[in-house]
């Protein structure tokens, strides 16, 4: 058992009030001793004194009797001399044991503190690792009986905080995995439905015009979920880290142009120009090409499905430092602030004011999000209600010395 | 045309499959399970050896990649191609310690698939 605070604030206390009191009471008891003796040998020399005056009113004034009155009048005097020098000392005495009770006070006070002191530490320590993410942390609090329990309680709370986290972690694993199965599972039956569906595509010649458009809706659908269980997949992958890069050197403009060049039909059914402003000396980037691609590709689908006809929508790539930085640039309706914040959330998406073309899954951002940032990225949007929207991403450049062009260590040398 | 097997645990993606393939003027033979599959090679096959394996990954019994991979041991070359509802071959059901032609991936893009048993077929 550690010896409490409280205990030791008691015990401190008591010997300190027993040590003042002891000598409150042998001062004051000194000093009513002396003063009675004082008294008493007053008394005593007027006494002697007065029989002495006495025998010299009554005509026997010998030498003997005027002596006897001098010498106690000096008597008198030497007394009142004694009695205060004694007093000072008495005073002297009970001022130094005030001194030396408080002195004593004092120095448990500082004994005490300093033992609060180091296991306070400790546990401010220990609060600042777990805060800062080391679930792990416990503190080894001896000392004080009261430093002891706030450790202990810390370790339990720590503990907790560690089990909590482990059992949240079980469970994302659990979505993750229920997400990956599922988005497998229902792969087979979609196989089923959009092949069979294509089979009659392939007797359209057969059908009415009310049988093909239903079959023409049943495909589209298929397409979107297949979308959606794509977007779903990578996803989950993404959150349980199992979504790998198999990244390389890859030039970007043959990249962009091919995006560019899969959209171009959709952009031109809604009249919208689709142009391309790179920088002709654009490094290669170190990433996965599909991946790039996929991410153009929904920037893009973005851009075209909530502008308007006749819109403009650029690419642009040009070289930041160390990265590229590509931009998808449309001159649409814009997207309001409170929207933007949180553009690349899942399932978020912008209001599609009069186009009907919108027909994404809602997880398109939060994918290109996900792939920016697995590649060491970043991305943004920025955007102007009423003038339009940029969404802007960085990847790293392939070999960044290519990229920043500076002198070489011999040049620097020379110079 | 060619002589296509199809081992796939689903029925109707096995229709699907015969149909679609058929359609293209391919010969199919079908099989529900890898084990199958293997049988159909040691009986020398009722219609003569295939020219293209189309084997589901996951099939009970016995999987599409282990059922190759018993055909590989035994010396038979017959370009396969693995179809799998795993997008990606690093996936679970990867096919990586033995030989395959190609990867097909669920929901099946016919148009490819053809095109992809044609140049295995005309080599």
């Amino acid at each position: 058992m550690s010896p409490s605070l409280a205990n030791r604030l008691r015990i401190g206390f008591a010997i300190g009030f027993a040590v003042l009191t002891a000598m409150a009471v042998i001062g004051v008891g000194r000093f009513i001793q002396q003063r009675q003796d004082f008294e008493d040998a007053i008394a005593r020399s007027y006494q002697v004194e007065m029989a002495a005056r006495v025998q010299i009113a009554e005509g026997l004034d010998t030498p003997l009797a005027r002596a006897t009155v001098s010498s106690q009048i000096k008597r008198r005097s030497e007394l009142q001399d004694d009695i205060s020098d004694d007093t000072r000392d008495t005073a002297i005495l009970v001022a130094a044991g005030l001194i030396a009770g408080l002195t004593g006070a004092l120095l448990l006070f500082s004994g005490l503190i300093a033992s609060l002191r180091r296991p306070l530490e400790d546990l401010v320590d220990a609060a600042g690792r777990l805060a800062g993410g080391d679930l792990g942390t416990r503190v080894e609090v001896g000392g004080l009986s009261e430093t002891a329990t706030l450790g202990a309680a810390f370790n339990e709370m720590a503990g907790q905080l560690e089990k909590d986290a482990a059992e949240r972690e079980q469970l994302d694993r659990l979505k993750d995995e229920f997400v990956l199965t599922a988005s497998h599972e229902l792969r087979s039956p979609l196989t089923s439905v959009q092949g069979f569906a294509e089979l009659l595509m392939l007797e359209r010649d057969n059908l009415t015009g009310k049988q093909l458009e239903t079959v023409e809706i049943i495909l589209d659908n298929c397409r979107h979920l297949s979308r959606l269980l794509n977007d779903l997949l990578d996803l989950a992958r993404s959150d349980a880290g199992r979504l790998a890069l198999r990244r390389e050197p890859t030039e970007l403009a043959p990249l962009i142009d091919d995006a560019v060049r899969t959209m171009r039909a959709q952009t031109e059914s809604a009249n919208q120009t689709l142009t391309e402003r790179l920088d002709p000396h654009l490094p290669s980037v170190y990433v996965e090409p599909d991946r790039v691609r996929q991410i153009l590709i929904n920037l893009l689908t973005n851009a075209h499905e909530y502008s308007p006809e006749r819109a403009s929508v650029v690419v642009s790539a040009r070289v930041v430092g160390p990265e590229v930085e590509i931009a998808v640039t449309d001159n649409g309706p814009g997207i309001p602030e409170s929207q933007l914040e949180r553009i690349f959330e899942r399932f978020t998406r912008g209001d599609a004011g009069l186009t009907q073309r919108v027909g994404g899954t809602g997880l398109g951002l939060a994918i290109s999000k996900s792939l920016v940032e697995l590649h060491g990225g970043t991305i943004e949007a920025v955007s102007t209600v009423g003038q339009g929207s940029s969404f802007r991403f960085r990847l790293p450049v392939a070999d960044p010395a290519a990229a920043a062009p500076r002198p070489s260590p011999t040049a620097a040398e020379q110079s | 045309m060619a002589k296509v097997l199809v081992a796939d645990d689903s029925e109707t993606i096995l229709l699907l499959m015969q149909r679609r393939l058929e359609m293209a003027g391919h010969e199919v033979e079908t099989a529900t399970d890898g084990q199958e599959v293997t049988d159909l090679f040691q009986r020398g096959g009722a219609n003569g050896q295939p020219d293209v394996l189309l084997l589901d990954a996951m099939m009970p019994r016995k999987s599409g990649i282990d059922a190759l991979r018993e055909l590989r041991a035994a010396g038979i070359e017959t370009p396969a191609l693995i179809v799998s509802a795993h997008q990606d071959p690093g996936d679970a059901d990867a096919a990586t310690d033995v030989e395959i032609s190609g990867y097909i991936t669920k929901p099946i893009d016919f148009d490819r698939l053809l095109e992809t048993i044609a140049a295995l077929t005309a080599q």
